[in-house]
């Protein structure tokens, strides 16, 4: 062992000799191998004066997977991305603040009512996007919620079909060997996950206590880390650093999974680098992606530009592209881009277990219900809610009991004693789409002298009702499982959709079904911002399965010849 | 972990010297049939107990031995190995009793291992759910315990029979250790089908075990029940299923290897990997089967 210096958990591991923050490691025709110790894979590279078929901003959920499908679709790609390209069995630490590396902490405000804390919980900067760090959890939508205005009276139709969809997400399940249970209790019939659930860990066990205890149905957690291996990667070693990056590439992140495939299709990622401004040219049609990369301002010329930078950056990237052709920032005739933001209720209620719950052991969420999703009675508001079982690190639960349980000092330090017999529950919940929320431009700048996003949010009535009843459904279900000393936490949301949302009218939709900007018919929105709603579960199958509808449309409408111009005009243009 | 090491060392030793021992010893002029057959159902014997000890030995360590009672399995089958080994290499008579004994408290053990388990999986929440069968006290495995004992109770009842009339439970011994043998392949292949589920055959490897052994089976079952002069399909797929016992160890071997940090994390990977020692309890059953064949073959012949 003493020939090797120790980095990572894995005792074979050595340093990287380069440092992938400030030096891009996508680049001279190769990219890294993340399978491998210090592996390369060969890079297909694109000259910056070649128009390529398809710029894609971000490589994360949403755009790693349409640069892959894209790819395998013969279409030249590059991929850029703000974030660094990890190599997962190098670079990660079992060290949740050293891993804070991984989140998207560039300056934002954030404003409303109930303003977002940005960051860890909801944004990554890393090729992989969020993904890297997310916590795997992987749900399809009920049905109903694609039309859930003329179902369900509440928030807006999307433009496609849950049948579709379905075929989407089967696709995306296989991809990512999801492990989940072997019969699914809630929503139509879906075929059997690939791999099969993991053993649950103790706060899954209290979880499955207390919905017995309350006569609902509970399962696994359908979950993106691997049961058994798969290829290179091992099952999981249920080390529990999930939402700190995953050391082992158990977890099936968009960077271990999409993007491998990406590479090996001919595409190419750019490391580290920023978009600033999606160019467009006299005729309105975008040109191409102004970017910083090793010091300097580039410009990549593309045919198509697809933005995925999730829905924040989206906007902003947007907005942060006015010209004299489109003076309030591209594909925003409507004035929707940046409004909507919708992200979803992550409230919570914590307690303490006479056994041992070692929140540290295993994923974090390996027991679900969804009951709440799929009961519309005994609500007094829209919309639905699931609740998981939580394994908060050591870091995150500290600051999860002074911020939420205004705890300080000796007597945080004594709760934290109890560390390993804390447990809880939190939801993720269904807001409503509320067009003050939202996305605009400060008039601060960033590093890159690009201003920043400023982030409103406010909850509107139901949303509140929505949070009173989950803690308090969610309090006696955790009670009934035996825990003590109850309290609520109040003050989490988590994941951003909306912002460019897709519809059928160009009045009221950024994008159309297809993920394609109504008014520049060569840009395309392709991740959370697209979501006219949330609903009651977290986004990343779904922006996943969205993907890759999108890229079998554009195959389509390529092979139809439709690509270089939309088919029809849209509605707003033909009244005209 | 030493322990652990420690016992399935000593297992893999005390098995593969009473298997050495049993093979050296060539009978000097021609042995009864009985005599033969007692030999291999106890060789089967052996091998059933030992992969019992081994996969207990090292389940229960993984499980801290939380409870008294998981002691049991490992030591009560370190017990059953020696009997059987015993039975298998040396003069039969000395040994009837103690011998006998030991093999029917086994085959006990094992049945109320068999319940501990059922009880630990109901107890969870979930009740009777594929997530406690598949990762609850494995409801089949001490399964494999009584076969060890019933086969080497089975072998010392052979032993002492009239060769030419051998009777188990009343019926003819060969066609009866057939059928008992293709329950306990049958059995095996349960296990196996109920672990490899919950690993989603994710190696194209994994489908052996749920698809030969159960041929096999069907095979004996029938011999038992309707076969006729010399069998020797039956016999190539009870060779097969004995190797592919020893095989799957070797796969498992790859397994391991495949989980993070390979073998060189073999602590921890041994552990939590696919059981190294579980696959040679289906070469213990299709020697058992094989005992049971070539005494139906011995008897149609005579016929
Ligand atoms: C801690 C955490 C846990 C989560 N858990 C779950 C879960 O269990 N299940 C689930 O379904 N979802 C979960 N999510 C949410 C999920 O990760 C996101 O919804 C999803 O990754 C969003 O996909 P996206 O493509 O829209 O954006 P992202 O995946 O965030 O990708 C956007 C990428 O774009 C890059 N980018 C942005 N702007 C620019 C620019 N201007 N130039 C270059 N690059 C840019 C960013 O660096 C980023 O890498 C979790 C998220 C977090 C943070
Ligand atoms: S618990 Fe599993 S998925 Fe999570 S970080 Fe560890 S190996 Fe990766």
């Amino acid at each position: 062992m003493s020939r090797v210096r120790r980095h990572a958990d894995n005792p074979a591991h050595a340093l990287p000799g380069d440092d992938p923050e400030h030096e891009p490691r996508a680049r001279h025709g190769r990219a890294p191998d993340v399978m491998r110790l210090g592996g390369w894979t060969p890079m297909r590279e694109h000259g910056e004066d070649e128009p390529v078929d398809f710029v894609i901003v971000g490589t994360g959920a949403g755009g790693g997977t349409l640069a892959a499908k894209l790819a395998e679709y013969g279409f030249s790609v590059v991929a850029m991305d703000a974030g660094p390209y990890w190599r997962p069995l190098e670079d990660f630490a079992s060290d949740e603040m050293h891993q804070s590396k991984l989140y998207w902490t560039d300056d934002r405000i954030v404003d409303g009512e109930n303003p977002l804390q940005l960051g860890a919980n909801n944004s990554g900067k890393s090729v992989g996007g969020s993904t890297v760090h997310f916590a795997m959890v992987s749900l399809r939508f009920r049905p109903e919620w694609f039309k859930s205005r003329t179902l369900l009276g509440y928030g807006t139709d999307w433009p496609v079909d849950w049948r579709e969809m379905w075929r989407y997400y089967d696709e995306v399940e296989r991809v990512l060997a999801i492990s989940g249970p072997l019969t699914y209790p809630w929503g139509p019939k879906r075929p059997r996950y690939p791999y099969r659930a993991h053993e649950l860990n103790a706060a899954a066990r209290v979880l499955a206590r207390g919905a017995e205890a309350m006569g609902i149905a509970w399962t696994e957690s359908p979950i993106a880390t691997l049961s058994a291996p798969r290829g290179l990667a091992p099952p999981c070693v249920y080390r529990g650093f999930c939402t700190s990056g995953c050391s082992t590439n158990a977890k099936q992140s968009v960077l271990n999974t999409w993007l491998v495939r990406a590479l090996a299709a001919g595409a190419e990622i750019r490391d580290l680098a920023m978009v600033g401004q999606v160019e467009t040219g006299a005729d309105g049609r975008a040109t191409g992606v102004r970017y910083h990369r090793e010091g300097r301002w580039r410009f990549q010329r593309a045919r198509n530009v697809v933005v995925a930078g999730y829905a924040i950056e989206t906007p902003r990237l947007l907005l942060n592209s006015a010209s004299a052709r489109h003076p309030d920032g591209l594909a925003n005739s409507s004035g929707l881009v940046g409004r909507y933001l919708t992200v979803q209720a992550n409230q919570a209620v914590w307690g303490t277990s006479a056994e041992e719950i070692r929140s540290y052991k295993a994923p974090p969420s390996l027991a679900i219900s969804e009951h709440w999703n799929y009961e519309d009675h005994g609500k007094d508001y829209h919309g639905g809610w699931c609740y998981m079982a939580q394994g908060p690190l050591p870091t995150l639960w500290s600051s999860t009991l002074a911020t939420g349980h205004d705890l300080w000092g000796d007597a945080l330090v004594a709760e934290m004693q109890n560390y390993n017999h804390s447990v809880g529950l939190k939801n993720v919940g269904e807001y409503m789409p509320q067009a003050r929320n939202g996305v605009t431009l400060a008039d601060e700048t960033d590093q890159y002298g690009l201003p920043i996003a400023r982030v409103t949010y406010s909850w509107c009535d139901n949303d509140r009702a929505q949070n009173a009843h989950a803690r308090a459904f969610m309090g006696e279900a955790l009670a009934a499982a035996d825990v003590r000393d109850i309290w609520e936490q109040t003050n989490d949301t988590c994941h951003l959709n909306g912002t460019c949302r897709m519809g059928d009218d160009p009045c009221t939709s950024v994008v159309d079904a297809d993920c394609r900007s109504w008014d520049v018919d060569n840009l395309w929105v392709c991740d959370g911002s697209v979501f006219p709603t949330v609903g009651g579960v977290n986004p990343s199958l779904t922006i996943q399965a969205i993907a890759c509808r999108t890229a079998d449309r554009i195959r389509d409408m390529a092979a139809r010849g439709e690509l270089d111009r939309r088919a029809r005009p849209p509605a707003r243009e033909r009244a005209r | 972990m030493p322990g652990a090491t420690a016992m399935i060392a000593a297992g893999l030793g005390a098995g593969l010297a009473g298997w050495w021992l049993a093979a050296r010893r060539r009978p000097a002029r021609r042995e009864p049939g009985t005599h033969r057959a007692a030999r291999r159902l106890n060789e089967a014997s052996a091998l059933l107990g030992l992969s019992v000890m081994a996969d207990s030995g090292l389940e229960h360590f993984r499980g801290e031995y939380h409870n008294r009672a998981m002691f049991a399995a490992p030591s009560v089958s370190g017990i059953q190995i020696g009997a059987s080994a015993l039975g298998a290499v040396s003069d039969p008579a000395r040994w009837s009793t103690p011998h006998h004994a030991v093999q029917v408290a086994s085959a006990a053990t094992g049945v109320s291992g068999l319940a501990f388990h059922l009880w630990n999986v109901l107890r969870r929440p979930g009740g009777l759910s594929w997530q406690n069968l598949f990762y609850g006290a494995p409801v089949g495995a001490p399964f494999a315990l009584t076969l060890a004992g019933t086969v080497g109770a089975a072998a010392e009842h052979v032993r002492g029979a009239d060769p030419h009339h051998t009777r188990l439970l009343g019926r003819p011994a060969g066609p009866a250790l057939a059928a008992g043998a293709a329950f306990g392949l049958g059995g095996t292949v349960a296990e196996a089908w109920l672990l490899h589920l919950r690993g989603a055959f994710h190696n194209p490897l994994m489908w052996l075990p749920v698809t030969v052994p159960p041929v096999t089976a069907a095979l004996l079952a029938r011999a038992a029940f309707v076969g006729r002069g010399r069998m020797p399909v039956t016999r190539r797929m009870l060779e097969a299923t004995a190797a592919l016992g020893f095989a799957g160890s070797a796969f498992h071997a790859f397994g391991v290897a495949r989980n993070m940090g390979g073998w060189r994390n073999w602590s921890q990977n041994i552990q939590s990997g696919p059981p190294l020692p579980a696959p040679p309890s289906f070469t213990g059953m299709a020697l058992a089967g094989l005992a049971a064949l070539e005494m139906m073959e011995a008897r149609n012949a005579r016929d």
